[in-house]
């Protein structure tokens, strides 16, 4: 119980076991392959980087719903890069520079326009949608072989040793990263100080516009790195690639314990929370469910882990 | 707490077990049959067509398409998951020729053998690609306009879009076939109609306006595709020149259909998608059994027009009953 309050990612944790089990028994052999997993940790390496972002932002009271379109904004310059000839490291950076733009637009806007943040990036995800398309030609682009399609493709023979493909531990470590930030850092405190109450934050000398600033800027770049890893598995620039790709995101950070009022959140659990969310989509592969099915237990779980979590924390106030 | 844990984890095994409970058990070969999406009637009948396999062969055939009708990456993680879990075989109708290479070569190195269906896919990877031959089909539309006019007199074609694979077969096998004929005059081929109604039905304006067709400047006119072939209709029905052209349209939905009733659209070049499911799965099952099979298969287009809308086996194509193998 009090494990539980300390550790809020305990929950989703558990989600994620629980769900893996019931698959495991409804499948029997195949679901618990070692291949299996590898590949389901590869497939929440785009949804987890790009929610260590978003942890962020939800942390600040705040909402990005452009990452969908920024992702594919960034698999669109990844490519157009490669096509030019640029290295794959060059291109890689420049993918991630053209995501951190992106967020620091949204910051700009958000800061100094003082619109809502879910107004604002409504507007960047069509306008970066828009932006991709333009720069694509409104085709897929199709890129030379570089290297970066090893980023989350299974592992070489020979290169077992490593556990998972490169970019799950990317993910990992970027998590790591945005975890201890918000634990040592006067800037990660402060941005738990804005989301739990913004006025009394400002009152005591916090940098509010700053923090935002930085935060959708780091929410961006974020995103720009999934769109790496997104590209790494397409292996083609498309302008038209993850639609509601934000919702995703968003409930992976919700389901890991995040609150859309701010102040609540955190990396681990969104981690978990996307983890879930592959679990559940694999498991139904597997089974063969339709995808009408699917779909409606997906919104289900989303609801109910949250539900739960509310619940927990109603419990805890009481007492 | 525990207790709600519990609770939680019990709602998710009651709704498991549920959604489980027309699951087949045995050992027999499972084969994911992965198509483009799964709420197009096209998909549907290429569905139908994979289960009447299926039950002929004694396979169990598990229909997973990408969640969002279209989805790439949604289609690349299906492959791979199916690749993973170790499934006897994959056919698949690939969204894009490059991005489907990767993980198809990921499902020959795990000895998975895959079958490609409806449109090509990069790379040699796969054991076959079973589809219409669209060359052919054009050439078979090509062959229709031409005896329609009597072998003789000016032709327009309307384009789809640059970049599309199979509707420029079709346009190619088309010029190839009425090129063939001496006293047939190409006027325009060089006009796309774009990717929505909308956009063909202004192009085919100005394509019937540029060309004088109301005054006996195109004789016939060809569209290779579904949207092309309707916004030609609009048109044509705009300038009141329905029925006075001669027109051959590509697929068949209830509209067009309707437009060869009133005698509006001469011929439609009609796809088989149940024979595309069905082949597919066949060949595959052949694969398994370890015998040979061809590289490629072509699942054949057929003219319907006012004399055999009706006939059975016509109506087998345009509007299969799928009932008996979906059971809906």
């Amino acid at each position: 119980m009090k494990y539980l309050r300390k550790y809020p990612f305990l929950g989703p944790l558990v989600a994620v076991v629980v769900v893996y089990v019931i698959f495991a028994i409804l499948a029997p052999g195949s679901f618990t392959r070692a291949e299996n997993l590898t590949t389901m940790a590869g497939q929440t390496v785009v949804v987890g980087i790009a929610a260590s972002g978003m942890t962020l932002v939800i942390l600040l009271g705040g909402i990005d719903l452009s990452v969908g379109s920024n992702v594919a904004l960034s698999t669109v310059v990844c490519a157009l890069c490669l096509k030019e000839g640029a290295p794959a490291i060059l291109a890689a950076a420049a993918a991630m520079a053209s995501g951190l733009a992106a967020g620091l637009l949204n910051g700009a806007l958000v800061t100094t326009l003082r619109i809502t943040p879910f107004i604002v990036t409504l507007g960047t995800m069509r306008a970066l949608r828009g932006l991709a398309k333009g720069l694509a030609d409104e085709q897929k682009i199709d890129a030379p072989s570089s290297g970066i399609e090893a980023l989350v493709a299974p592992l070489p023979p020979g290169y077992g040793w490593a556990l998972f493909p490169p970019g799950v531990w990317i993910m990992l470590a970027t998590s790591a990263l945005v975890a201890a930030m918000l634990v040592y850092t006067k800037g990660g405190r402060h941005i738990m100080a804005i989301g739990s109450n913004e006025a009394t934050a400002r009152l005591c000398g916090v940098r509010v516009e700053r923090v935002k600033w930085l935060v959708y800027g780091l929410a961006g770049l974020f995103a720009g790195l999934a769109g790496v890893m997104e590209f790494s598995t397409l292996t083609v620039g498309d302008p038209t690639d993850s639609m509601g790709l934000e919702l995703e995101v968003i409930a992976a950070v919700v389901i890991g314990g995040g609150s859309l009022a701010g102040g609540e959140g955190s990396v681990a659990g969104a981690l978990f929370g996307a983890l879930l969310m592959t679990v559940i989509r694999t498991g139904s592969t597997y089974l063969g469910i339709e995808n009408w099915v699917q779909d409606i237990v997906t919104g289900g779980i989303v609801v109910t882990a949250v539900a739960l979590d509310r619940a927990r924390r109603a419990s805890e106030t009481r007492r | 707490m525990f207790g709600r844990t519990l609770r939680f984890a019990l709602v998710l095994v009651a709704t498991l077990l549920l959604l489980s409970c027309n699951r087949k058990e045995g050992g027999a070969k499972k084969i994911a049959v992965i198509p483009k999406g799964t709420t197009h009637e096209f998909w549907k009948a290429v569905h139908a067509g994979a289960v009447k396999a299926s039950r002929e062969i004694g396979v169990e055939v598990v229909w997973k398409g990408p969640l969002a009708e279209d989805d790439l990456k949604g289609q690349i993680d299906v492959v791979q998951s199916f690749v993973a879990q170790g499934v006897s075989g994959i056919v698949l109708a690939p969204l894009n020729d490059k991005a489907l290479e990767k993980p198809v070569e990921g499902a020959a190195k795990a000895n998975i053998p895959v079958v490609i269906f409806d449109s090509d896919l990069a790379g040699n990877a796969h054991k076959s690609f079973v589809a219409t031959d669209n060359l052919a089909a054009g050439r078979l539309a090509g062959e229709k306009l031409a005896a329609l006019l009597g072998q003789k007199g000016k032709i327009a074609v309307l384009r789809y879009q640059e970049g599309s694979a199979s509707t420029q077969k079709r346009e190619e096998g088309f010029l190839e076939a009425v090129r063939k004929m001496p006293d047939i005059k190409v006027v325009s081929d060089n006009q796309y109609g774009g990717a929505t109604t909308e956009s063909a039905f202004e192009k085919s304006e100005s394509l019937l306006a540029a060309q004088n067709a109301g005054s006996g400047g195109v004789d016939g006119v060809f569209c290779p595709n579904e949207s092309t072939t309707f916004g030609m209709l609009l048109a044509l029905r705009k300038a009141g020149l329905a029925g006075k052209i001669k027109f051959v349209g590509f697929d068949a939905s209830e509209k067009l259909v309707g437009a060869l009733r009133d005698g509006h659209v001469d011929a439609l070049i009609v796809q088989d998608p149940f024979k595309i499911g069905y082949e597919a799965v066949r060949t595959m099952a052949e694969v398994l059994a370890g015998k040979p099979v061809q590289p490629r298969i072509d699942t054949g287009a057929v003219v319907v027009d006012k004399a055999n809308l009706d006939k059975p086996e016509t109506k087998a194509i345009v509007a299969p009953d799928l009932a008996p193998w979906l059971g809906k």
